[in-house]
């Protein structure tokens, strides 16, 4: 068998990886958030039908393994309904579903979190409904949101590693690559594990820093802290 | 419809994967319990060092993918001259990925505890290790709870990721019954409604301890 060491080439193959993972995790971010956020408000203002069906997706999605969707999506829809899906277009499919249903939840308690007396006194002051979301309920729900949020990123920048199951050279399938390589598992997944960390650890690091920024930057927001310790 | 009667032949193999996929979610959730309490302890009562050393610990486990993780453990553990079987490799990675998880939780319940409790403990003459046995472990576990309850269906769901190292849980299993029975699609549906009914069992039972953990408080 023949055992090589790294060498530069494997640099630009880790950082096709990387490409990838980063490409997979902003990509379904922004779609989950956006998706997850469209089905919290359909729950929270109690749309019919829309409601229930995001409510049991939701369920469905958070409680059943990735691998299983991904499998799900790559092989089984495409087999059944006899359309093409490619590999990183599965990937997409399956991550944004998972992170929107996430994202449903997190948003959703968000905007419970709101004080109801706040909803109702502006009702009664004759604010319409839009009026009421943009001023009262949007901007207190989304600092509510905002580390939770975070946390959930935090996450799927995770759950990306999957995608090497069914085929997509992110980092993870990189990693396996360089390991069959090399056969030098102390080194290899060091290093992938490590790109990961500091992936986890630098959007975390951004997002309290955000959080910082709008907290300072709001005087609302802390005069309404200041009553809510009285 | 035929292709769902197709796989009524499988159903015992898809049975032997579901066993599988209890037996080693039971293990690593012991496992995890064990790691987790053990880190909460050196995190909440440790020395400088020890605490710094369970942070990173921490972090960093809570921070890596689960399947990069476990390519580590089932590439590294034989180089290092440790031979188990995909079972247990399996479950000591869970074990020490999701011990970190649990470590957290647990450690910010031991840290929720009211220190005049303790202090009431002390004075009645309980040493530090029946404190911790009788007084903290108890309290800090009715905290943490709930969000154990959410770690833990997390687990169930991450054993899938061992059939990347060859163990024959539930995915595996379903990977083997789609290749032969060319309905993926069927198959992998079943599937994803198999493990909602095992996490929201799983959910049901934490649900239940909690009732049961919290049946004298009436404000909690």
């Amino acid at each position: 068998m023949v055992q090589e060491s790294l060498n530069v080439y494997d640099a630009s193959l880790w950082l096709s990886g990387l490409r990838v993972t980063l490409f997979l995790l902003f990509v379904c971010s922004v779609l989950g958030t956006l998706f997850g956020a469209a089905m919290a408000l359909a729950r929270f203002y109690g749309v019919p039908l829309l409601a229930q069906i995001c409510t049991v997706l939701g369920e469905l999605l958070r409680n059943s393994p990735v691998i299983v969707q991904l499998l799900f999506v790559y092989f089984g829809i495409p087999m059944f309904f006899a359309v093409r899906i490619s590999q990183i277009e599965a990937a997409i499919y399956v991550l944004t579903a998972n992170t929107a249903a996430f994202m449903f939840v997190v948003c959703l308690s968000a905007l419970r979190s709101v004080d109801e007396y706040q909803l109702n006194t502006a009702r009664s002051f004759g604010l319409g409904e839009v009026k009421i979301f943009t001023r009262i309920l949007a901007p207190q729900a989304l600092i509510v949101a905002l580390p939770m949020t975070i946390g959930v990123l935090v996450n799927q920048a995770q759950v990306t590693s999957l995608v090497s199951v069914i085929g997509v050279i992110d980092l993870t399938r990189v990693g396996h690559i360089l390991n069959q390589k090399t056969f030098d598992p102390f080194t290899v997944w060091p290093i992938v594990g490590g790109s990961y960390l500091v992936l986890a650890l630098s959007i975390s690091f951004l997002g309290n820093k955000l959080e910082e920024n709008i907290r300072r930057n709001s005087g609302a927001l802390r005069e309404c802290e200041a009553r809510h310790d009285d | 419809m035929n292709s769902i009667l197709s796989l009524v032949p499988f159903a015992e193999m898809l049975w032997d994967g579901f066993l599988t996929t209890v037996a080693v979610s039971s293990a690593s959730i012991l496992g995890s319990f064990l790691v987790g309490t053990l880190v909460a302890l050196a995190v909440t009562f440790g020395s400088a060092v020890t605490r710094r050393c369970a942070r990173i610990y921490i972090e960093t486990f809570r921070n890596v993918p689960f399947l990069v993780l476990i390519f580590f453990f089932y590439f590294g553990l034989p180089e290092l001259g440790v031979f188990v079987n995909s079972f247990w490799t399996g479950a000591i990675a869970l074990s020490v990925a999701v011990g970190a998880y649990v470590a957290d939780v647990l450690s910010a319940g031991l840290k929720n505890i009211r220190p005049q409790i303790i202090e009431a403990a002390t004075v009645y003459g309980f040493n530090q290790v029946q404190r911790v046995r009788f007084f903290l472990l108890p309290l800090a576990l009715r905290i943490a709870l709930k969000p154990l309850g959410s770690i833990f269906v997390n687990l169930i769901l991450t054993t899938s990721i061992l059939s990347t190292i060859t163990l024959t849980e539930l995915t595996s299993a379903a990977k083997i019954v789609a290749s032969k029975t060319f309905s993926p699609f069927e198959v992998y549906f079943l599937l994803l409604v198999l493990y909602s009914l095992l996490t929201h069992f799983c959910s049901l039972l934490v649900h239940l301890f909690h009732l049961r953990a919290t049946r004298h408080i009436t404000d909690a």
